[in-house]
């Protein structure tokens, strides 16, 4: 028998209750959750995730024992691809984006950039930021003991000394935060920062950010290739692509999707590089392919590309990292470094 | 970077060049009730809503220095709360929209947040030709911000358009910390380039409010003023209607 409508709303009441009493208010990264979290969307996931992390943490552990490194190959891209388990993460992200090698290679480095000549501005535009950086996070609050805020300051003044063409950009503040939730030292957090902004990232942070601007052209591009009704949208309402994704592409999907798709991606991106950028983008594209043509104006689009980074599509990060490697379809080297050159061509011309 | 020009205004009858977003082409109906923009279809519970009803739609943007409070003014005016030490920096650009009465009718303000680190200006100016309305911020106690004013002025005049709407604005007046900039000096500057002119407080909610109404009621009555209508005055409207730092120049 049916239970009364009155006693089924109690009953789900009571469920999501104790959802929110399972769940602890506060991630394993310290970051609060929302007022408006989905507890009970977010259990369910999280009791099928559970699952495969406890899989994942037996590959690798045997993949890992006995050996000190970790040799790139195509079983290891294949297990970073289902993702890196928490407890080795920070080793594998050092080991394969080669900031480990750096880091071996320059001792005492980092500590001496600390010491550095003092530049006013690269102080101020960092200071700017640091009440401005997760101050949902509890690690990273003033009354926390210790406060992440003094690593982050000195991880962000070091590379604006060791990178200079570069200096400070707003963004960076946030990347070298989970760097530094993640790996729990300050001198790793900064050659992973290296690798990412020196290496991995194609000049998306320099005072041109020509870079940046590049690749917002080349996913306008791939767009066009293989989305062409979304493209066509775009282009009859007059929406750069800058104003939709700008954020996607500085804060590598920080706090666009939630941290634990986030960290999957970036196990990517260190491992294989910027060309996953673009599958997680094309991926939340396409995937709602049909709800951003329903937009009739301006605005509408805006809402919409807002919209698609929300909901179990990217909570369910283990079938998100899935699906981006099929989603897109082929998306080769060749294609973006194509790609990369003609927008960046066309830019320069443009001014 | 294949962007069309998107037609703006349609025929000699709207006043201003810097149209009206258009909803749907051609049914902007003064004094409609009808909602032009339906909500959402229904079947995505997990995108959220969003369908927000309104009658016409403007561009706001938000401009000025790093760090001078450009997201807590939004955010007050948005949700009406100042939470202390709970914003983020903002990185590139992002919206919000409001929807608000205006004269019974109801106008969409799609309010776009600038970085305002120099480096973002390159990306962010791209957007300056499609906003009607540009707000421009300094902090009145970091003089530095006040000083970059005229270099936001040249900014604004070489990639927006010729008539959009601005307003300078002056925030934080409820600091503890020490005052850098006199408000002489915003009601000076303000004057030298015919802006209008206020000093705010996301936290009290000093103006808040006014700059974003007085930019509605004046984006709505150039987008769709009939001929025998008296012409909407911003200056004296804000004047009139300012407290505590609202000034103004014909």
């Amino acid at each position: 028998m049916d239970p009364a409508p009155a006693e089924q709303r109690r009953r789900e009441g009571a469920a999501l209750q104790a959802a929110r009493d399972r769940v602890p208010r506060i991630d394993p990264y310290g970051f609060e959750r929302p007022e408006d979290f989905d507890y009970a969307s977010y259990e369910e996931f999280f009791s099928d995730y559970l699952v495969v992390l406890a899989r994942r943490a037996i590959k690798w552990s045997k993949l890992l024992k006995g050996s000190n490194s970790i040799q790139k190959s195509m079983k290891v891209k294949r297990y970073i691809r289902k993702g890196v388990p928490l407890e080795h993460r920070a080793r594998v992200w050092m080991v394969v984006s080669g900031a480990q090698a750096q880091m071996e290679q320059n001792p005492g480095y980092y500590h001496k950039l600390l010491e550095g000549e003092r530049n006013d501005s690269l102080e101020e535009a960092i200071r700017t930021d640091m009440n401005r950086t997760f101050p949902d996070n509890v690690k990273f609050q003033k009354t926390a003991d210790p406060c992440l805020q003094k690593t982050l300051y000195n991880v962000l003044l070091a590379y604006g000394h060791h990178n200079q063409g570069v200096g400070y950009c707003q963004g960076m503040n946030f990347i070298a935060g989970y760097l530094i939730l993640i790996t729990k030292n300050e001198e790793e957090s900064f050659w992973l920062l290296d690798a990412l902004v020196g290496r991995i990232l194609p000049d998306y942070y320099s005072p041109a950010m020509l870079g940046l601007k590049t690749d917002q052209e080349v996913l306008g591009e791939l767009v066009r290739m293989k989305i062409p009704a979304v493209a066509d949208l775009m282009e009859g309402h007059g929406v750069l692509w800058t104003l939709v994704v700008s954020r996607w592409f500085i804060c590598l999907f920080i706090d666009i999707l939630p941290i634990e798709t986030v960290l999957r991606i970036w196990d990517c991106l260190f491992n294989e590089g910027s060309k996953v950028i673009f599958r997680v983008a094309l991926t939340l594209i396409k995937q709602h392919q049909a709800f951003i043509l329903e937009a009739t104006s301006f605005a509408d689009i805006c809402d919409k590309f807002k919209q698609i980074t929300k909901g179990n599509f990217v909570t369910e990060c283990h079938t998100f990292m899935q699906k981006i490697f099929s989603e897109p379809g082929s998306l080769s080297m060749t294609t973006i470094t194509k790609l990369r050159e003609s927008c960046r061509a066309k830019l320069l011309t443009q001014g | 970077m294949s962007r069309k020009k998107i037609p703006r205004s349609k025929g000699a009858s709207a006043p201003a060049a810097n149209g009206p977003l258009p909803v749907r082409p051609g049914t902007v109906r003064p004094g409609s009730e009808a909602p032009l923009n339906g909500p959402l279809q229904p079947g995505r519970p997990s995108l959220g809503g969003g369908g927000d009803l309104y009658d016409v739609a403007f561009k706001v943007m938000l401009v000025g220095d790093s760090g001078v409070g450009k997201t807590c003014l939004l955010v007050r005016f948005k949700d009406g709360a100042f939470l202390a030490g709970t914003f983020i920096s903002t990185v590139g650009i992002d919206f919000r929209n409001k929807v608000l009465d205006v004269d019974g009718m109801k106008v969409k303000l799609q309010i776009w947040d600038t970085a305002g680190q120099e480096r973002f200006r390159s990306v962010t100016h791209a957007y300056y030709r499609d906003a009607h309305a540009l707000l421009l911020l300094y902090d009145v106690t970091n003089k530095a911000s006040f000083d970059s004013i005229q270099a936001w002025l040249s900014e604004i005049q070489e990639h927006a358009q010729r008539d959009v709407v601005l307003m300078l604005l002056g925030s934080k007046v409820d600091s503890t910390q020490e005052r850098e900039v006199k408000k002489e000096d915003g009601e000076k500057l303000a004057e030298e380039y015919g802006l209008p002119f206020m000093e705010t407080s996301a936290k009290t909610g000093l103006n808040v409010d006014l700059a974003f109404t007085a930019i509605a009621k004046e984006l709505k009555q150039r987008s769709m003023r009939g001929p025998s209508e008296p012409r909407f005055r911003l200056h004296d409207y804000i004047k009139k209607e300012g407290r505590g730092g609202a000034c103004c120049w014909p």
